[in-house]
């Protein structure tokens, strides 16, 4: 079986996957919600920029930029509005709120955006790049590069600003953040914000390969989910690692095993290999205060 | 005397801090025995550690409550067995109870319904006699239910027996958890800080409850607890422990007496 | 004679005499869309209100009691649905081992999921139970022998005790199992299973020092969830009498999560409310209503703005509501309002 076709369509999805992933631990970490809604926040940012896109013309790099200031303020209203005055609420109803704010999402879209699907175009329309017996689309080349360089740089944003401390510190201990003075309500607006932006630039990037409807991003939504539980919650680029690893594992399943169900054997695994290592793979195990 | 509970080279330590060092005392047969330290010295970890909500890195918790409830708890032809490794859930049967700091009782439910729950263990119809509420699940909750009825009556709260829990005050809701205990009929109840939230009146009272529980339903008890007052009236034997080390052990005036446990106390003068 | 009175009194006010009581109204209803009062659409549609009421009882339990979100329910009640077709249509075997083949294949599914699950944290359930949805979606999509795949299985209505039914008859039998599925729920949570439930939700710390072993109780209410589930989807293929993967997607699942929180947490009747609110509210009202009738995506905005709204303002659902209409009659703090602050009670 040639190898090196399969892991470079691998890295793509796999990008697609870990920005997602990236825009839940981001939330989990500092507002401690399973954000269930980040596919439908991407799809209907996501929308938005085909939208913009296919109705005024716009060039595809000024419609993701409508599309990334849509997805900042959806993020700002959502925790500002929602999230943030649920803080007494138990952990329990904020994944419930981000239940409901999938339908929400998703009954906004058609009202917003009109019922006919929309087209989004690749950002560079045609080119190969040969390696070997393989091709790479130049534009399957930037999905990689966008999602290796803009996890990096949100790592190194984490590791070595003084807003990764302020955003470290909240995941680590919101009360105690909070005691110290660090703006974690700032530090939240910050990571709802930003998972917008991710989700929105997942949209962007799977959309060529499909129609832009309510719910193309259900995929990208459940395989995200599934990064994080691989990779664990406990760190940020856990999950990121688990989204390529899942994108990797999927194409060769489907190529090897069975087209139709390769990814719904994979679910399967990692739900088992969750016996092995119930943390995850870069999960610490961690004592429960009684 | 023979020993109830036997705590054996405890150790555990959380994240390279050693939280309990080579700790050891043993609990007698209905006695009340209690546990001191300054904040911080790993009272309620040594509580956590015998529950089995901490498995220990080291040591033995030897606990012997009789044939009858090691045969409850499946253990047979042994007079005492080591609960390290025990799940959580199967202390109780070996009639190892505890209450907690923090008075976890459900608001929602009436007193008698939260008395019930103590006696979990005891319903024995399957989960489909339950759903289908056949006779014999019936019998069970009816006697069940005059076995809790009987067990508030003892701590005198029975008159409020079909009232919720969650309107009731601080006093009643400590004593209900108490009442809770008995359900199980224990051979040894921990007590984690009994008195805190209590006013001085209500403090006496839980003095001569705790020897109440102890004459009539013939068991020991383990408390933990910061109001000196109580622990010097109520208690038989004390250990007192310091950072996870053992520092002392005696009766009441010993423990008073002794000049490491000033030292330790020393600036938590306020508590001796 | 004044002891008769007094027994007579302690019957009816029996909870499960007023689930009777109840089940005798709703009994009422084919005969009001047969004498023309009511349109048969409209009785169509309690219909399906009421199997959604079965469902949300379950996810009640579950969500209500453990604190335990499942997103496979449209997952399993399709299940339910298929294998009461196949059961009844392909295999033949009648109406009542294609009910109990509903009933015990998705419970069966459903505790293996749950024990590998739940082992981990309780998180874990929702993402599982989302991918065993999704697994079912496009088992139902492919798998031609058992579901004809997204042509459609079609079903009739089935031959019970003897009666060929029809959708009158298929109603009275969906009220009988809607009674008995609330009497079998009142005796759960107002037992010593219902205790332990509510000590784990409560504490799971406390609820472990009394014996309760908490992996066996959530695994219990996910069960009964699942089961539910399963019989829900067996009548919802005999009413309709057919099933499209489509139906059984994750919104159908949100939607039942909705039906529960609007309904309110731990209340029976509030459940029944709460699929009327979700389910025929849309389909009945919101459908008719001039100019936003037509809108696309109205329910969906519908039941997730009243999931958002509910949890942030009314975390007791309708049957906060009621409670709060009863204390203003009586001039008595309700019960459930008085004891329990918001915070406490937001899904426990």
């Amino acid at each position: 079986m040639e190898l090196l076709q399969p892991l470079l369509r691998s890295l793509e999805t796999g990008s697609v996957y870990a920005l997602a992933a990236l825009g839940i631990i981001l939330v989990w970490r500092t507002s401690r919600v399973m954000h269930f809604a980040q596919g439908s926040m991407g799809m209907f940012s996501g929308t938005a920029v085909a939208f913009v896109f296919d109705r005024t013309g716009a060039p595809l790099w000024a419609s993701v930029l409508v599309g990334a200031v849509v997805a900042i303020l959806l993020g700002f209203a959502v925790d500002f509005a929602v999230i943030r005055r649920l803080r007494r609420a138990t952990a329990v109803g904020k994944e419930i709120v981000t239940l409901g704010l999938i339908m929400v999402f998703l009954g906004l879209a058609p009202i917003v955006f009109g019922t006919d699907p929309l087209l989004l175009p690749k950002a560079i329309p045609t080119g190969d790049l040969t390696l070997g017996n393989a091709n790479l689309s130049y534009n399957g080349l930037l999905n990689i590069l966008l999602g290796v360089v803009i996890a990096a740089v949100l790592f190194v944003v984490l590791q070595k600003t003084k807003i990764g401390l302020a955003i470290r510190a909240t995941a680590s201990n919101e009360s105690t953040a909070r005691l110290m003075g660090i703006p974690t309500k700032t530090v939240t607006l910050l990571a709802w914000a930003t998972a917008g932006v991710l989700g929105m630039l997942a949209a962007v990037m799977i959309a060529p390969t499909t129609t832009v409807t309510p719910t193309f991003m259900n995929t990208v939504q459940v395989t995200a989910l599934f990064a994080c539980v691989l990779g664990g919650f406990q760190t940020f680029y856990g999950p990121v690692l688990g989204a390529y690893l899942i994108a990797i594992a999927s194409n060769f399943l489907k190529l090897s095993v069975s087209s139709v169900w390769g990814d719904q054997i994979l679910y399967l695994l990692i739900l088992v290999f969750l016996l092995v290592r119930p943390n995850g793979l870069v999960g610490k195990t961690y004592l429960k205060k009684v | 005397m023979t020993d109830v509970l036997q705590v054996e080279h405890l150790s555990i330590s959380f994240g390279g801090l050693k939280a309990l060092d080579d700790l050891s005392f043993t609990v007698g047969d209905s006695e009340i025995f209690g546990l001191i330290g300054p904040n911080g010295a790993g009272k309620t970890t040594v509580f956590n550690c015998i529950t089995q909500f901490y498995r220990p890195d080291a040591g033995a918790v030897w606990f012997a409550p009789g044939a009858d409830r090691l045969a409850r708890a499946g253990h047979h032809g042994t007079d005492k067995v080591d609960l390290v490794g025990v799940p959580v859930h199967r202390v109780i049967k070996h009639g190892l109870v505890r209450t907690f700091q923090n008075v976890e009782i459900i608001p929602e439910l009436s007193l008698i319904d939260n008395v019930l729950i103590g006696g979990h263990i005891d319903f024995k119809a399957s989960m489909l006699a339950q759903m289908f509420r056949l006779p014999s699940s019936r019998r069970e909750e009816a006697a069940l239910r005059e076995k809790a009825r009987g067990a508030l009556a003892f701590l005198s709260i029975d008159h409020l027996a079909d009232e919720p829990a969650g309107g009731q005050p601080y006093g009643v809701r400590k004593r209900l958890e108490m009442a809770r205990t008995l359900m199980a009929e224990p051979r040894l109840i921990i007590l984690d800080e009994p008195a805190a939230g209590l006013n001085e009146s209500e403090t006496e009272g839980l003095a001569e409850t705790i020897r109440r529980v102890r004459d009539e339903y013939g068991c020991s008890i383990l408390l933990v607890e910061h109001d000196m007052g109580l622990v010097m009236n109520v208690c038989d034997r004390i250990c007192a422990i310091s950072f996870g080390k053992f520092l002392a052990e005696g009766t009441p005036t010993q423990i008073q007496r002794d000049p490491k446990v000033h030292e330790a106390y020393l600036g938590e003068r306020d508590d001796v | 004679m004044s002891n008769a009175s007094a027994m007579a009194v302690r019957v009816a006010r029996h909870p499960h005499v007023r689930f009777l009581v109840f089940g005798a109204v709703l009994m009422t209803l084919p005969a009001l869309a047969s004498s023309g009062i009511m349109m048969t659409s409209t009785l169509s549609t309690l219909g399906f209100t009421l199997i959604y009421a079965i469902v949300a009882m379950g996810l009640n339990l579950l969500l209500g009691y453990s604190g335990l979100i499942s997103l496979g329910t449209a997952g399993f009640m399709g299940l339910g649905a298929y294998l009461a077709a196949y059961v009844q249509d392909d295999l033949g075997l009648g109406f009542w081992v294609a009910v109990l083949a509903a009933l015990i294949v998705p419970t069966f599914i459903g505790l293996l999921v749950g024990v590998v699950s739940l082992r981990v944290r309780s998180i874990y359930l929702a993402i599982a139970t989302l991918t065993i949805s999704e697994i079912l979606l496009k088992t139902f999509e492919q798998a031609e022998w058992f579901t004809r795949g997204t042509a459609g299985k079609q079903s009739s209505y089935p031959v019970v005790l003897g009666i060929q039914t029809d959708r009158s008859s298929m109603f009275f039998i969906i009220v009988v199992a809607l009674v008995l599925v609330m009497m079998l729920t009142h005796n759960i949570v107002h037992g010593q299973l219902g205790r332990a439930l509510h000590a784990m939700r409560s504490s799971e710390v406390a609820a472990q020092a009394m014996g309760v072993n908490v992996l066996t109780y959530k695994l219990f209410a996910f069960a009964v969830a699942t089961m539910y589930a399963g019989l829900a989807g067996a009548l919802y293929l005999f009413f309709l009498k057919s099933s499209y993967p489509s139906t059984w997607n994750l919104f159908l699942s949100l939607n039942v999560v909705a039906m529960v929180v609007v309904g309110g947490l731990r209340s029976i009747y509030g459940t029944v409310a709460g699929a009327f609110v979700i389910f025929a509210v849309p389909e009945l009202i919101l459908k008719e209503l001039p100019v936003i009738g037509d809108t696309p995506g109205l329910p969906y905005i519908f039941s997730g703005v009243l999931i958002v709204v509910v949890i942030m303002f009314f975390p007791q659902g309708l049957r906060g509501l009621t409670d709060l209409l009863r204390g203003l009659v009586t001039r008595r703090p309700s019960a459930a309002a008085s004891e329990q602050a918001p915070e406490e009670v937001a899904a426990r």
